[in-house]
């Protein structure tokens, strides 16, 4: 055995433990999403087909929000697939959200497979009319 | 249930990457059968052994506006989602609408024995089942030797 070949085992070792250590990397679908901003607040509704409220997860971590799902949809046993545009049951995507909103005070609600997050903005944030007065 | 997915989508962001194209490049001419790209709802079919299962993936309809029938061996599903946020005000800014609005239809071409007698829709988180029989002269049958 020469030198060479001791080198390339040597790193094969360290890709195979690399790998090892790193948890699978799970491929997953971006849901589409609208998002709409007034004067209040943002208002974000995202697709999520198959999404029952147990298996979503929404999280503001580090300044950024995340949305995670699964999607389960009931089918009988012994079921073979034969045509499939959705090929994926995990939806996730994330968005960064600026300091002028609330993180606090995120509302989150899923009906149908719809997510809406509405994102206020803070207080001392809001537009504000400022009164001109004479005297 | 994992059944209901084949393995992992590498194409999903080409997917979402040639819709926008689609959109910004629109009318070029494509072919007649590749609904594939920004079809809506998108649709899952399989078999078991006594229906044929068909799941769209239609979030945010309302299920009165659903149109399910069958004529001449095609199964359509048609409807409309109306727009989540239709009372967009003068100080409303969009800063994505990607999500799909109007009227859809889609057709599924039912293999012969499929029994149009026996249908049975079903609307849940955002998903259409649609279970269709199989006629009984069709279904498996252990023949046994004499």
């Amino acid at each position: 055995m020469n030198d060479k070949t001791q080198i390339a085992e040597r790193d094969q070792e360290a890709i195979a433990r690399h790998e090892g250590n790193q948890p699978a990397r799970r491929m997953t679908l971006t849901p589409a999403v609208d998002v709409f901003e007034d004067s209040q607040g943002i208002t974000l509704w995202a697709d999520l087909p198959g999404v029952a409220k147990e298996k979503l997860d929404v999280k503001v971590h580090d300044g950024n929000l995340y949305i995670e799902a699964e999607a389960v949809v009931p089918t009988p046993a012994g079921l073979r697939l034969q045509h499939a545009e959705i090929r994926e049951p995990r939806f996730a995507r994330a968005f960064s959200l600026s300091a002028d909103f609330d993180r606090s005070k995120i509302f989150a609600n899923l009906q149908n497979g719809v997510l809406k997050l509405t994102i206020p903005r803070r207080d001392e944030a809001r537009p504000r009319q400022i009164e001109v007065q004479t005297n | 249930m994992s059944d209901l997915y084949s393995g992992t989508d590498l194409f999903s962001e080409f997917d979402r990457l040639q819709r926008q194209m689609e959109s910004l490049f629109g009318g070029l001419p494509s072919s007649l059968r590749s609904s594939r790209f920004g079809a809506f709802p998108q649709i899952n079919i399989g078999t078991t052994d006594d229906s044929i299962e068909i799941v769209a993936f239609a979030p945010g309809v309302d299920v009165a506006s659903f149109d399910v029938a069958i004529d001449k061996g095609l199964l359509t599903i048609s409807g409309e989602r109306r727009p989540a946020q239709s009372d967009a005000g003068d100080d409303t800014r969009t800063y994505a609408r990607e999500r799909f609005t109007g009227t859809f239809r889609r057709a599924i071409e039912l293999p012969q024995n499929a029994d149009p007698d026996k249908v049975q829709a079903r609307y849940a988180n955002g998903c259409l089942s649609v279970s269709v029989g199989k006629r009984e002269s069709s279904k498996p049958k252990a023949i046994t030797v004499q």
